[in-house]
């Protein structure tokens, strides 16, 4: 229904262009036989008919202070208690119980809820103060120290999951069960794509070399849900060809495949003049685009023309495929190139056992990369325009897990915990919320999963109750029936 | 977008009604209130505003709290809902600015109107049951073939159209074999389909389409979206299941043309019905086909109670056409379903001794209790076989009377100190037995003592000694073979079974911490009732799906099988027939096939022979200009439909084409083409192997129905389909660039084109014949000269480019694993294989027309 409404609408802005659709051959088709690819590239019409719709009418709501958005997830909650939410009270008060006042009756997951011991254990490296705005984050994180003046940290993030994947799916979709669309979706759904030859929502996986955490990342994280298909995530791959049969069968060159489309477009177009059904016209525009990303995809990840500078702020691992700083590389070119949104999702963070030496591990892995991403977004001047979210499903608990006397993890926590936010129309240099003495309870401006979602659509240009899609006889939105933009981490 | 839609219906109802018919409250006036004002003045009480409700008729007569009366029948300005929709204060106006809902003119002039005719309500036309209307009186000339038509006919007329003409008959072979076979006729049956000069050749084909095994295959894939079916759980260990005998079962009973209200029963509840088949308690799996979390840490009553939920919304839509989610936290806001409704509903499926976690074990398989083995005739084969082998080793090594005499041996040297070869004292309970004197233990501490200490000499001693002697470990291997065949092999198929009863309570905002009142078995409060005495559990649930007077079974079934027919439900909100959905154009129509079905003994085969031989169906799908323009959608139904096929079945027509399709019935699932490391992201877990087992010779060219569907990650070429999560009856058409990717890399279409191609060299000599072939085996239709020319030019170009490039040509002619046709000229191989793969992806080729 809606599909062909869109479909309908773009119509009539190509029939104005191009006379009655129906007589003839699709543009792009005809630029091809005519051998003026360039032609069809440069026209903003033929891309909007082709894989990159433009986005609904009326939309955005209002002037959008971000384009684009990339969001780093840090699967498996990613310890606020260490890294972001300094607490002196959990030192001085080492192993003693978490006080039952502070604790109430917090769910928690299975793995401690039967526990009757809550052994404090304060963060395991010492926390200091970065840039000039003096923000507090732990000494395990420099480079993203060293950006503190453009980043906000949110310390007073929440949400109702106990577990990885409702988490994760909640933070997605803004349901605990997978079926929802995902948050790219809705974006390339309400706004459409600024890519001509990529897609508009992409998403890439990696997790941490020892694989210690278990924890999958499911392709409804990057899902439509109930909105058409063609807006959910493609998933760049690590291993094979980055799309899915991106590559020809073998014996089939780019030349070859050029004059084989040539003829089957002539044969579509012969179909189209016959049956003058419109979605032949939408088909012969998605084969073009199809070759278009056969050599866009790998221009993309061709990184012989990156400064030997550069790929050294993303450290070591830069060069080395399904790593996360290859793919923070990758990230940084598809946002030059406009792709809507960057969905990372990187494992490793759910150290139930492995605090001590993990924790450490993973920041080395991530700290590099995610600082690197937001320092050239701003060098390229993108990051005025982009939103850069870092953060996972949950933080992770105040006291130990393991043996009480001497705990060396620590449990999934939902209650409070922190992300942080840069670029696109966020108030940098600041941190935002607050929780009590032992990270435990939110004291100062909540931030819930939903009021994220919100407040990341608003920087967007979008209202959030009002970027809805009629599905079983209701609109359904982002943001359920909840959230709330968070003004006060507005710039 | 949404503005555009009710725009569209009012084009065609305005047409239908004229000034001087009143407006009907259905039609033209609950959709604007149920879009704009039943949020706030709806049925949910929690969220109701000023008290005012205006779904009701009594309640919108009366005075708000404000004072206002809202609706005076007759008086439209003095009516508040008048004064508040035409205000221009910010503060008065309704919808609120807030709310994002504005009315047109044209919506805020007929509620005007509605009024001023008296503002009558109607009940919402999907509650009440259907009646079967008297055929419309239309002109006998015209093209009516049966009933169906006769509305089509009578709407046409109204709206001075006419029907299109029948589609020629290759398009109409095409067109029936994909939608009721999901195959591409052969040419052979096009040729006799063509020369076939007797009046009912069309209907003979149809017959003979429904009778074919593989329409089961077909009617399958819409079922197994709406029953979520997979074959893992999801999650994190994504454990594999034995639920593909539920599949078989359904392609079995849709074959056999199981009536409809049968199979349904049986699915909802066959292990209720006395001395059940074990087809019937298979038949149950439709409700476990649901994910399974089995993450560590997961709560497992919250994930009980997702599982629950799912049921519920599953069940629902797919037998009642009703989005019933809402009611899990509170009263529905649009249709007339209560939270109570909700709860009495989830009351009958929380009787099933599910745990909400999902088994463990070194297996690949998770099967959560309840589940029914049913081994295959294959595997009490092999199962006898293993078996005779655990005796063989037994015997050979004296096995058995080894293990009786260290167990005696054991036992006689035991004390309530004695510790096990792993430093372990023994269990408590068995110690405490030992210390009672021989001659005072009762039989029941016998008994547990003997049971007791066999199983820790089974598990400590003896597997000891099974390592040192050579007699006695071959026969723990052959034994430890047996239970891992068990384990993987012999079907276990998770099933219904009310054998845990369970009290059932409302949920405070559906948080199953936040248990309220307890609820016991009802339906749905405004439907009529079930019959007294009838049983209070799923079996009499699933007899009222099916009782005379209930208004939606019938009705949502037969809007599935138009969308199944036509693209799309006459209904285009197929998974919603409440207050909500899209109002019909054809409600006669769909009520008049909703009466037949239920008429016909629930024949699904009757309905689709029905449905497919009218005239209707029958109409060509080329749109002029004119048309087009007028209805876009074929909502009149003056043209025949035109989609893109489901991939699935686009799979398969590639492999048919090809002549590679491997057409067997049945069975476990297979593995064919998914690119080189597709569960990659899920090897992150080292719980277990999630390397992809590729199948190999004909596993590879079985139908897409049988592909292994991990939950999640769904196969990679199958685009467009539901993501077998949740409960999914809407059918989803899109096009973009990696649809076509798909089709034109994925080495199954590749090697279908390599291998048509070959087909096509041995079977003609000419160039010209060979094109035609490979043209008729994907497309049935003789091709026109225009197209054999543009095949020719394209046949050239390629020939141009392997002749002078043979290496790239004798890759080409080895794409995929079929043997390689090594006879044949290979450039000319290469050429033709490149064109056949342009027929695969033709437009015409892709869709159904």
């Amino acid at each position: 229904m809606l599909e062909a409404l869109l479909t309908n609408h773009q119509r009539v802005t190509r029939r104005q262009l191009f006379g009655n659709a129906a007589h003839g051959i699709g543009g792009v088709a005809l630029a091809s036989l005519l051998g003026s690819q360039k032609a069809s590239a440069q026209s903003p019409v033929l891309t909007a008919a082709a894989g990159t719709p433009r986005g609904l009418p009326g939309l955005p709501h209002f002037a959008p202070k971000a384009k684009r958005v990339v969001c780093l997830w840090q699967g498996g909650g990613p310890s606020h208690v260490d890294l972001f939410d300094p607490k002196p009270v959990l030192a001085e008060r080492k192993g003693q119980d978490i006080p039952e006042s502070v604790r109430g009756t917090t769910r928690l997951s299975t793995m401690t809820s039967g526990a009757s011991k809550w052994p404090i254990q304060p963060a395991i490296k010492p926390f200091k103060r970065y840039g000039k705005c003096g923000l507090e984050l732990s000494e395990m994180l420099p480079n993203i120290g060293s950006i503190a003046d453009d980043i906000c940290v949110v310390r007073s993030m929440n949400t109702e999951a106990v577990n990885h994947a409702p988490g994760v799916t909640f933070f997605m979709t803004g349901g605990q069960v997978p079926g929802r669309p995902s948050m790219g979706s809705w974006l390339s759904y309400g706004l459409g794509s600024e890519a001509d030859d990529l897609p508009a929502f992409v998403a890439m996986t990696s997790s941490d070399k020892q694989k210690t955490c278990g924890q999958l990342f499911y392709d409804y994280y990057w899902g439509s849900g109930f909105l058409p298909s063609r807006f959910q995530g493609v998933r760049f791959r690590n291993a094979g060809d980055p799309v899915p049969y991106l590559h020809n069968p073998p014996g089939m060159s780019r030349e070859q495949r050029r004059i084989l489309l040539d003829d089957i477009q002539e044969m579509n177009a012969a179909h189209l003049a016959e049956y003058g059904d419109p979605e032949i016209d939408t088909r012969i525009t998605q084969y073009e685009m199809a070759f278009k990303m056969q050599a866009s995809v790998p221009d993309l990840l061709d990184f012989s023309t990156e400064p030997k500078g550069i790929l050294e702020r993303y450290g070591p691992d830069v060069l080395v495929k399904g790593t996360f700083a290859n793919n923070c590389l990758i990230a940084r070119r598809l946002l030059e190139r406009g792709v809507r949104f960057v969905q990372l999702m990187h494992a490793g963070w759910d150290q139930h056992g492995n605090l001590f030496t993990q924790l450490e591990e993973q920041c080395r892995d991530t700290d590099a990369p995610s600082a690197a991403l937001v320092m050239d977004l701003k060098e390229r001047g993108l990051l005025d325009d982009t939103l850069v979210l870092w953060g996972g499903e949950f933080g992770r608990t105040p006291f130990g897990q393991g043996d009480p006397a001497k705990p060396n993890g620590r449990d999934h926590f939902g209650r409070a915990y922190s992300m942080w936010m840069a670029g696109g129309g966020v108030k940098a240099g600041t941190a935002y919320g607050a929780t009590d003495e032992f990270a435990w309870n939110i004291v100062e401006n909540p931030v819930h999963v939903h009021d994220m979602q919100a407040t990341m659509l608003h920087l967007c240009g979008i209202d959030h109750e009002a970027l809805t899609y009629r599905y079983q006889g209701r609109q359904f939105r982002l943001t359920d029936v909840h959230g709330k933009v968070v003004k006060g981490i507005l710039a | 977008m949404r503005r555009c839609f009710p725009l569209l219906v009012l084009a065609f109802s305005s047409a239908a009604v004229s000034a001087e018919t009143p407006l009907s409250f259905n039609h033209d006036i609950r959709p604007i209130l149920s879009e704009n004002c039943f949020y706030c003045h709806g049925q949910d009480p929690n969220k109701r505003k000023g008290n005012m409700r205006l779904d009701v008729r009594e309640s919108a007569l009366q005075a708000g709290e404000s004072g206002e009366v809202v609706v005076v029948p007759g008086k439209a300005d003095e009516s508040a809902l008048i004064q508040r929709i035409l205000s221009d204060d910010r503060d008065e106006q309704m919808p609120p600015p807030k709310s994002h809902r504005t009315l047109s003119s044209e919506q805020k002039a007929k509620l005007k109107r509605w009024i001023a005719e008296g503002a009558k309500y109607e009940q919402h036309w999907s509650f009440v049951p259907p009646e079967r209307s008297p055929l419309p009186q239309v002109d006998p000339a015209g093209w009516v073939r049966n009933g169906i038509d006769s509305f089509v006919q009578a709407r046409l007329e109204q709206e001075k159209l006419k029907p299109s003409p029948e589609a020629d008959r290759a398009t109409l072979i095409r067109r029936a074999t994909l939608d009721l076979i999901g195959l591409p006729p052969t040419p052979e049956e096009v040729d006799a389909f063509i020369a076939d000069p007797a009046p009912d050749a069309y209907e003979r084909v149809v017959d003979r389409l429904l009778a074919s095994p593989h329409y089961g295959e077909r009617m399958a894939l819409p079922w197994m979206d709406a029953a979520r079916y997979a074959d893992s759980n999801g999650f994190q260990q994504d454990g594999d299941t034995f639920q593909w005998m539920w599949r078989d079962w359904v392609v079995r009973a849709l074959n056999a043309d199981l009536p409809f209200d049968q199979f349904s029963i049986e699915q909802l509840a066959g292990d209720l019905l006395p001395n059940p088949t074990t087809d019937q308690l298979v038949a149950t799996a439709f409700n476990r086909n649901n994910l399974l979390n089995g993450e560590g840490g997961a709560i497992p009553e919250e994930q009980r109670f997702n599982v629950l939920f799912d049921r519920v919304d599953t069940t629902a839509t797919t037998w009642l056409g009703l989005t019933v989610a809402c009611a899990q936290c509170h009263d529905h806001k649009y249709d007339p379903i209560t939270q109570r409704d909700y709860y009495s509903l989830l009351h009958l499926f929380n009787q099933v001794s599910e745990t909400g976690v999902a088994g463990g074990g070194p297996s690949r398989m998770r099967i959560a209790e309840p589940f029914l083995e049913v081994p295959t005739e294959e595997t009490k084969v092999r199962l006898a076989a293993l078996e005779a082998r655990e005796k063989e080793a037994e015997a050979a090594g004296q096995a058995k009377a080894k293990f009786n005499l260290a167990l005696t041996a054991w036992k006689a040297g035991l004390t309530p100190e004695s510790k096990t070869p792993d430093g372990r004292v023994l269990d408590g309970k068995l110690t405490t037995i030992l210390r009672v004197p021989l001659e005072e233990r009762t039989d029941a501490q016998k008994k547990e003592l003997e049971n007791g200490l066999r199983s820790q000499f089974e598990r400590k001693v003896w597997s000891g000694i099974a390592k040192e002697d050579a007699g006695a470990k071959q026969w723990e291997d052959a034994k430890a073979e047996i239970s891992k065949f068990r384990g993987e092999e012999i079907p276990r198929v998770m099933v219904m079974r009310d054998d845990k009863p369970r009290e059932t309570f409302l949920l405070d905002r559906g948080e199953y911490l936040k248990p309220t009142e307890k609820v016991s078995f009802a339906t749905f409060g405004f439907l009529p009732a079930p019959p007294a005495g009838a049983p209070q559990n799923r079996l009499g649930f699933a007899q009222w799906l099916f009782q005379e007077n209930n208004p939606l079974t019938a009705r949502v079934q037969v809007n599935r099988m138009w969308q199944l027919f036509f693209g799309r439900g006459l209904v285009r909100t197929v998974e919603d027939l409440g207050v909500q959905s899209e109002a019909p154009v054809y409600q006669d129509l769909l009520d008049w096939l909703a009466v037949e079905f239920r008429a016909s003994g629930w024949r699904l085969k009757h309905m689709h022979r029905l449905i497919i031989t009218s005239a209707t169906y029958r109409q060509s799908s080329k749109v002029t200009p004119e048309l087009r323009e007028r209805d876009p959608e074929n909502r009149l139904l003056a043209r025949g439909a035109r989609f893109r096929a489901s991939s699935l079945i686009l799979r398969d027509v590639a492999l048919a084409a090809s002549g590679l399709l491997n057409p067997q019935l049945g069975g476990r699932p297979v593995y064919p083409y998914q690119p080189e490391g597709i569960w990659e992201t899920l090897a992150i877990t080292k719980e277990r192997d999630f390397t992809y087992p590729a199948s190999g010779g004909a596993d590879l060219y079985r139908r897409s129905l049988y592909t292994f569907w991990r939950r999640t990650i769904g196969p990679a070429n199958m685009f467009d389909a539901s993501a077998r999560q949740t409960c999914k009856v809407r059918a989803d058409v899109t096009s973009t660039p990696l649809h076509a990717l798909t089709t034109l890399n994925d080495p199954t279409w590749a090697e279908s084109a390599r291998v048509l191609a070959a087909r096509s060299m041995e079977h003609c000599t000419e160039t010209d014949a060979r094109l035609m072939h490979a043209f008729r085996r994907v497309l049935g239709r003789q091709p026109a000269e225009r197209d054999l020319a543009a095949l020719r030019r394209a046949y050239e170009r390629q020939r141009a480019i392997y002749d002078s490039d043979p290496a790239a040509a004798g890759e080409v002619v080895k794409i995929g694993t079929a043997p390689v046709a090594a006879n044949l000229p290979v450039t000319e191989h290469a050429a033709l294989t490149a064109v056949c793969l342009a027929l695969l992806n033709l437009d015409e080729a892709l869709s159904r027309e």
